[in-house]
């Protein structure tokens, strides 16, 4: 645990600079893009504002635009800092997003095409076609960097092997046991443990493995679909303990948007997690009512840290210092230990404009403040 | 010989999720995405023909989501908050029901594109279930879930009777949360006579079509509706648990994976059939996908309607 009463911790990531976005789109950077980086380059003493603006004036250079990935990571650690968090990384800035980029860079997989999200949107979904496979340490330099850069505490986040195979089609493993095939229930459910594991010991724990050894303190397990499939949060009890065995450093699961009554009693099984960082503002109300659902780590004598929600990242409504105040306070109460307690938003921040997101963050660490001036 | 039918939302292009998506952004006309929609329901449509299905749909290529074009159609509905669809990474507008609902437009044409479907050829609608259709909804406006599915089915029934003026012959309710816990017997019973307001006058075929659940813990109530063929999601349920009942419907046989890219193999496709066949002893069974194939892309999608048409042929 942290010296310190409620750190507050990154927990995903930001909007992509939209400099960088229009520089990598072969789009004109324009005024707005300038102004961006001059605005947030002066409230966060980015220091290489010149370097990022000398290659933005030109056009777009191969060899300049690996630095201008590396700019844009900078620039968001400095974001992060300024806005006062103790733990930060880099807002997976160069990531392509938490699905496609882990599995874009590991074995096995092939993308067919889209499919539906939501009413228009999609996304590219992978199918896993042979047996999944390590390809390269896909967060090292981008840790590397941060580790270099990063002027407070560094948490790495990495997708979780349940959401990597709930998120893919599940090909191989399935037609590996086409013996079953006369119960296409079970055949599917015990595919898809397989699937599970192997993505756990062939891709996370190398992966892992690499950021311990380049020196990562914490590394944050991303599991957004755990609780997808109610039946399966034993296959990533058994994955996460899998591919986290011997690693020696600092592990937590972050799991949001999830009835987390599903995850007990089997996340009791974790073995190497300290920290469970959970989504609650966006479903709270004036009595607090979402922070009830700490009761069930009470209920089944769940110690472990809890990285604690706060402030809702699908609005705009910028939560009050004073509200975050009365969450912390109200979730300690639950807990009876505040310094279990860390402190972050809901989620990733990216859907939110750079300016909420920043509104949002410094209200939180502000909020946390208050809190443990109010509690020591 | 098996009929083959479909089931639910078919993907769109890459065309037209380009189209869409850029539509979204201003950047495209309304016209020009419609020209795409279009010609994505000819492909369909010539592809269930050169598959030999014995139904047609249009594949709800317009359709944002299960309820969406009924917010529209129907009085009393607003679109609400994303939630999550079932057990999927997809997520659906939850509806709101904030008055009493009734039918309220007859503008079915651009949810129900028989004009596209074909002379001559066995046109099939596809509608939420009443049941269904109540259990996802946010009920701000009835006292009570079985008045809500009550009116549903008074609803549906009014659709169906206009859809059946314009040439559809099978109509298939989808009922995904029949299959979920939390169901009471004063619901299921309020259904089955909502099912006689909205299946009674179909002259056709009237299918419900359960998926993404285990249909073995409903199946003895539904055998029950006044519904000529039950859908079974064989990826949700096993043949073994359903060996206790008297199957006096048509079974639609739901072995097609719409959630796995994986394409099944015609050959184990027949012999599952052939096993559902011997085990349940339907009055007779329809070969289907279990679900929708919208959670797949339309390349892999296209393939599996393909190979319902082949294993169409091998059963035969």
């Amino acid at each position: 645990m942290s010296g310190k009463l409620f750190p507050v911790e990154e927990i995903g990531s930001l909007p992509k600079a939209p400099w960088l976005l229009n520089y990598l789109r072969n789009a004109d950077v324009g005024p707005s893009g300038f102004e961006h980086l001059s605005k947030w380059s002066k409230i966060s003493g980015f220091e290489n504002e010149s370097e990022t603006r000398a290659i933005l004036a030109k056009p777009k250079e191969a060899a300049k635009q690996a630095r201008l990935r590396e700019l844009a990571s900078i620039f968001t650690i400095r974001y992060l800092e300024s806005a006062g968090l103790d733990y930060v990384y880099d807002g997976e800035e160069n990531r392509i997003e938490m699905y496609e980029h882990p599995v874009r860079n590991s074995g096995g997989f092939e993308f067919y095409g889209h499919v539906r999200s939501f009413d228009s949107r999609y996304y590219r979904k992978a199918a896993c076609v042979s047996k999944v496979a390590f390809r390269q340490a896909y967060h090292l330099d981008e840790f590397l960097l941060v580790k270099q850069h990063a002027k407070r505490q560094v948490k790495v986040p990495i997708t979780g092997p349940y959401t990597i195979a709930e998120w893919s089609f599940n090909e191989y493993y399935q037609k590996r046991r086409a013996a079953d095939y006369n119960d296409l229930r079970k055949l599917k459910f015990e595919a898809k443990r397989d699937f599970v594991m192997d993505v756990a010991k062939q891709i996370i724990q190398p992966n892992l493995k690499a950021l311990v050894d380049a020196g990562a303190e914490w590394i944050q397990v991303d599991e957004p679909a755990l609780t997808t499939k109610p039946d399966e949060v034993p296959f990533f009890v058994d994955a996460y303990n899998e591919c986290t065995a011997g690693i020696p450093c600092k592990l937590s699961v972050h799991i949001c948007f999830s009835d987390y009554q599903l995850l007990y009693p089997h996340i009791l099984g974790l073995k190497n997690c300290s920290q469970l960082a959970l989504e609650f503002a966006n479903r709270d109300d004036s009595k607090r009512s979402a922070y009830d659902q700490l009761n069930l780590l009470n209920e089944f004598g769940d110690k472990r840290e809890v990285g604690l929600g706060v402030a809702d990242v699908h609005v705009d409504d910028i939560e009050s210092p004073e509200l975050i105040k009365n969450r912390i306070e109200y979730a300690s109460k639950i807990l009876g230990d505040p310094a279990r307690i860390y402190v972050n938003p809901d989620c990733g921040l990216r859907t939110r404009s750079w300016d909420v997101a920043y509104a949002k963050l410094t209200n939180i660490v502000k909020g946390a403040e208050l809190a443990r001036h109010s509690i020591s | 010989m098996v009929e083959v039918h479909l089931t639910g939302v078919f993907p769109r292009s890459e065309k037209l999720i380009a189209a869409t998506r850029a539509a979204v952004r201003g950047n495209l006309p309304k016209a020009e995405v419609d020209s795409v929609l279009k010609h994505d329901i000819d492909v369909l449509v010539q592809l269930q023909r050169d598959s030999r299905l014995d139904s047609f749909v249009d594949g709800q290529i317009n359709w944002q989501d299960l309820f969406r074009p009924f917010s529209q159609l129907l009085s009393g509905i607003d679109p609400g908050s994303l939630t999550r669809w079932f057990d999927n990474n997809s997520f659906y507008r939850k509806p709101i029901i904030v008055e009493k609902v009734t039918l309220e437009s007859n503008d079915f044409q651009q949810y129900f594109r028989s004009d596209l479907l074909g002379k001559g050829s066995h046109k099939k609608a596809i509608l939420p279930g009443p049941f269904t259709f109540a259990h996802l909804s946010e009920n701000r406006a009835y006292s009570s879930l079985p008045d809500l599915i009550s009116d549903l089915g008074r609803a549906l029934g009014a659709i169906v009777a206009a859809l059946q003026e314009r040439g559809y012959e099978y109509f298939q309710f989808n009922e995904p949360s029949i299959c979920a816990p939390g169901r009471t017997k004063a619901e299921l019973e309020i259904t089955k006579h909502a099912y006689e307001a909205c299946a009674h006058g179909i002259s056709g075929k009237s299918i419900i079509q359960t998926y993404f659940g285990d249909a073995s813990q409903v199946i003895e109530t539904l055998l029950d509706y006044p519904v000529d063929a039950i859908g079974i999601d064989f990826y949700a349920t096993s043949i073994d648990s359903l060996k206790e009942y008297d199957f006096n419907k048509v079974l639609g046989c739901g072995c097609v994976d719409g959630r796995n890219s994986l394409l099944e193999s015609p050959k184990e496709l027949t012999t599952f059939v052939s096993r559902v066949r011997e085990s349940l002893e339907p009055v007779d069974i329809h070969l289907t996908p279990n679900c929708d194939l919208d959670f797949l892309p339309e390349a892999v999608a296209e393939k599996k309607v393909r190979l319902l048409g082949e294993t169409k042929m091998l059963v035969a």
